[in-house]
């Protein structure tokens, strides 16, 4: 051990911890502290994912037979319908798009950037409780008459089906608004709240994601919002928008959709790029390495990503230009995706690499991001996007994007953070067995549809051709094996709760401001005003034995010389 | 996993249970898999050592708690703008052939023959000009096809895998795509063609595309499929493909389907309501499907959904399927396309016959008043 000031917050108080600082219900409904907030978001997405997730598996079921395993009777395809439109609602609207900015967003920003609060706490408040409406107007249209548009609610189905197009659509628009105002508090802090010393590459990379993710939230979703509105004036008022009765037009609506769903992608998978890029640089205990390419890339995804939305709608009959453009737009936001994976290898080289949970999922990540980019390729390729459009191995690569990578990274941040959130430390073996179940049966489920999707199985399909039964049924075994590793975490980490350990200030050892306060973090984040140094600079990080954690030791400084003329440096003496 | 190299293998057959792709029966397939081949070599050349590095990396390195790492190194310039660029050309070379075999996709060659299609929910018309409607598509081999699609509802998206072609059919615009053919579709024995419609008289149901792979003239076929999602049974829009070798086959099937011949109007209305879709809603044996059954429907009292009573009579069917939306029967949805312009009153006059003769009540037409059976008016 090298001799130095060892600097370690210890453990918190009952009275400095703001899970206990106040108490009462009423003392979280109505808190604006950033981390209950973050909480209360985590406890609401992951209702959505179970709901969302229970959903999926019932999609899967149905799918174990030609035609039709758990939906029977004469509404068998109404049923099915409904099921996988409120599965891909549901996850889009209430967990993937609020999951990592709302809960780990909420909770991280401040600390990471060694400040107090978001620069609006009531706004704060606001956007979750917008979300919990949001969510409740989804509840609502589930309960009335169902809706059966598909997530993306294309017209003229959409304004011409009876189920509940206008609760739903209200519900996303209610949701758009919540994810503004994170959007706009996450700028605006970052912006204007920075403490001394905190430069901005002196940001960790999951702030410059956070960053990068909420500009789009901010320039994005107002869109949507419009494109919603006039859905709903179209199917109440009959304005001809949409609508080619009305001389409308319905390609117009997946115009404007796409240019906010689109960048929504990057809403999804931004942050999750964040998480991995902490990840893999604390649990290499290793300089991250790039790091200005990393947070480049991220404003660079943010930006090309409103350039791409056309993509969607290769086979929708657009001028030959207009889709070549789209086309060529499309692969360059390929390249800073690219980068950021090569950096992550380049990060493991030559680390000291802790397989601990957090670190496995983050591994996973990088495998099944991959193989979600690089299929990519496959869609963006005009030629061969004419055959896959709208097949199972759109259906695949998305969700090698969206669930490969950004619930992967997700659970992969829970786990790394989990420590700081709550003070517990969790079962590493019950951690890194969830991480191989989920990456198993991540892969059973998704790698056959890729082979369904080139040999033609169109998607949203409730009954199928029984040639492709058997790559089917792999699909759903492996369905309820993620559903498994899912439950395995879920069990992991509320165990925590009760038994875990009590977690010290920094259980991995990682350099970024959050690490310096205790788990949980005290009501103000931090004791005294946090040392801002290089967020991924481990040298004075050591382990210590006999305490089981990690310390910042910094070494004894050494006094300056007295200010004597004749001891001073040569260059400096010759100015007099 | 016995079934891996035949899920690998690119010969394997459309269906086979592990083939890969379908059959490659146009010419854009050859482009298509090619490039679909090339991609995926790229995607593997980079993936593997990606994979190798990740998890090797992750045993190589993996230290005790405490034990610093080897190396600090922050970044390395030429590296990072090789690993940038790098990967950029093979993206151009993607972008170039993939637009250029999109190109050609597009181009629409002079003098194609022309098929219209009409899409609705949840069947397909195929156009062959001079009255002849069917829903499967014939082509001839060898020659380039042009389809002018239309749609009278919602989206729907014409795909045949077997073709590597797909293009959405949008209401409110005319939609055009090709393809040429490359592989004719063989024709089964008469006595297998016999087996399989004796069967399917004798159990009195709709022929059975899935179990027999053959349609009911005998030829084997490519699936098509309809790719954008259009609602409930959106699954069941299927159809299938079939090309001819020599022009005067596909002459004599056109042929076979462009009038009633010397069936009886019941006989071919009965074909009718099969071919033109109204199988897909309209039930005959008394259960309600998206649209009411035609079982002993002719001659009673109908209660409409804005509260009026209609007797269903020649005017009434003869207006609903012209105008579907006109008067709705109560607890229905008003989905229904609009046939206007695809059938002859000789269709029409089939079509009548064959549902009158599906009634018990026919005969009392006349002037049929509000005692109409129970169950319609539980409609």
């Amino acid at each position: 051990m090298s001799a130095g000031t060892v600097r370690d917050p210890g453990f918190p108080t009952e009275r400095e911890n703001y899970l206990t600082n106040s108490k009462g219900i009423l003392s979280w409904m109505f808190t604006l502290d950033h981390k209950r907030i973050g909480v209360m978001y985590l406890i609401g997405v992951s209702i959505s994912f179970a709901l969302g997730g229970l959903l999926a598996l019932a999609i899967r079921l149905h799918l174990m037979d030609p035609d039709g395993w758990m939906f029977r009777g004469a509404d068998a395809n109404n049923i099915y319908n409904q099921v996988f439109t409120l599965h891909g609602a549901i996850m889009v609207f209430l967990f993937i798009i609020p999951s990592i900015p709302g809960a780990l967003g909420n909770f991280l920003v401040p600390v990471m950037l060694g400040a107090k609060d978001v620069a609006f706490p009531r706004l704060n408040l606001s956007s979750f409780y917008l979300w919990v409406f949001g969510a409740v107007f989804f509840v609502m249209a589930l309960l009335s008459s169902g809706l059966d548009t598909g997530w993306t609610f294309y017209t003229p189905y959409s304004t011409t089906t009876d189920t509940s197009v206008i609760m739903a659509t209200m519900g996303a628009f209610i949701l758009g608004f919540s994810s503004i105002f994170t959007g706009l508090n996450f700028i605006v802090t970052i912006n204007t709240m920075r403490p001394p010393g905190m430069t901005w590459f002196r940001m960790p990379l999951f702030l410059w994601a956070t960053y990068a993710t909420s500009i789009i939230q901010v320039l994005a979703t107002p869109v949507l919002g419009i494109t919603l509105l006039l859905l709903i004036a179209e199917r109440t008022m009959q304005i001809g928008i949409f609508n080619p009765e009305f001389n409308g037009d319905p390609v117009t609506y997946q115009h404007f959709f796409w240019f906010y769903s689109h960048p929504a992608v990057y809403i999804m998978i931004l942050p999750a790029f964040g998480i991995i890029s902490e990840i893999i640089s604390v649990h290499s205990h290793k300089h991250i390495f790039g790091y200005r390419f990393i947070a480049y890339s991220s404003i660079a995804i943010a930006l090309l990503g409103f350039l791409v939305w056309g993509h969607h709608m290769f086979t929708a009959g657009m001028s030959s230009l207009t889709t070549i453009v789209f086309s060529a737009l499309t692969f360059t936001v390929s390249i800073p995706s690219a980068i950021k994976v090569f950096n992550w290898l380049a990060t493991m080289y030559k680390g000291s690499i802790s397989l601990t949970s957090p670190m496995c999922y983050g591994i996973s990540f990088i495998f099944l991001f991959t193989i979600g980019g690089l299929t990519g390729l496959h869609l963006g390729t005009l030629a061969t996007d004419q055959h896959l459009h709208d097949t199972y191995f759109v259906v695949a690569h998305f969700h090698y994007v969206m669930v490969g990578g950004t619930l992967v990274a997700f659970l992969g941040g829970v786990f790394h953070w989990w420590p700081k959130l709550f003070g517990k430390m969790f079962n590493e073996t019950g951690g890194r067995i969830s991480a191989v179940l989920v990456f198993l049966g991540f892969n059973l489920t998704f790698l056959p549809q890729f082979v369904l999707g080139s040999r033609g199985m169109p998607r949203r399909y409730a009954t199928y051709d029984p040639e492709f039964a058997f790559l089917h049924q792999m699909s759903t075994y492996g369905a309820l094996l993620l559903g498994f590793g899912i439950l395995v975490a879920f069990i992991t980490l509320m165990h925590s709760l009760f038994r875990g350990k009590r977690a010290p200030a920094n259980p991995w050892g990682g350099a970024t401001l959050e690490w310096n306060c205790t788990s949980p973090p005290p009501f103000y984040n931090f004791e005294r005003a946090p040392v801002v140094g290089d967020p991924y600079d481990f040298h004075d990080i050591e382990w210590q034995e006999s305490d089981e954690r990690y310390v910042t030791v910094q070494p004894e400084r050494k006094l300056a010389p007295e200010a004597d003329p004749s001891k001073s440096p040569a260059h400096a003496s010759h100015k007099h | 996993m016995a079934m891996l190299p035949a899920a690998f293998s690119l010969l394997s057959d459309y269906t086979e249970d592990y083939a890969w792709f379908p059959d490659s029966a146009s010419t854009f397939a050859a482009d298509s898999d090619w490039l679909y081949y090339a991609i995926t070599a790229v995607c593997i050349f980079f993936f593997i050592p990606i994979s190798i590095c990740l998890f090797y990396f992750a045993a190589k390195y993996r230290k005790a708690k405490g034990e610093k790492a080897e190396s600090q190194v922050s970044h390395n310039t030429p590296i990072e703008l090789l690993w940038s660029i790098g990967p950029s050309i093979f993206m151009v070379g993607m972008f170039v052939m993939g637009a250029r075999a999109y190109l050609d996709m597009r181009t629409i060659p002079e003098g194609a023959n022309e098929i219209g299609v009409q899409s609705s929910k949840w069947s397909w018309s195929m156009d062959y000009g001079r009255g002849t409607y069917h829903p499967e598509l014939h082509l001839l081999v060898n020659e380039p096809v042009k389809l002018t699609m239309q749609s009278s509802d919602v989206i729907h998206s014409l795909y045949i895998p077997a073709f590597r072609a797909k293009k959405d059919v949008v209401p409110g615009r005319y939609n055009y795509m090709w393809f040429h053919p490359t592989k004719v579709t063989e024709k089964v024995s008469d006595e297998e063609l016999a087996n399989a419609t004796k069967i399917t008289e004798e159990s009195a149901t709709a022929w059975d595309y899935d179990k027999w792979q053959f349609t009911p003239d005998g030829y084997r076929f490519y699936d098509l499929y309809c790719a954008e999602y259009c609602g409930q049974d959106h699954s069941q829009m299927q159809t299938v493909v079939v090309v001819h070798e020599t022009r005067e086959d596909l002459d004599a099937w056109i042929k076979k389907y462009s009038s009633r011949g010397s069936d009886t109007l019941e006989a071919y209305g009965e074909k009718l309501y099969a071919r033109r879709g109204c199988i897909g809603c309209h039930t005959t044996n008394g259960t309600s499907g998206t649209g009411p059954t035609y079982k002993d429907a002719f001659g009673t009292t109908r209660q409409l959904a804005n509260g009026e009573k209609v007797t269903m009579d020649e005017n009434y069917v003869r207006e609903s399927i012209l105008v579907p939306k006109a008067k709705v029967v109560a607890g229905f949805q008003p989905v229904m396309p609009s046939y206007k312009g695809q059938l002859s009153d000789d269709d029409l006059d089939s079509l009548v016959a064959y549902i009158k003769s599906l009634s018990a009540n026919a005969e009392t037409t006349s002037e049929a008043d509000a005692e109409a059976t129970p169950e319609e008016n539980a409609e």
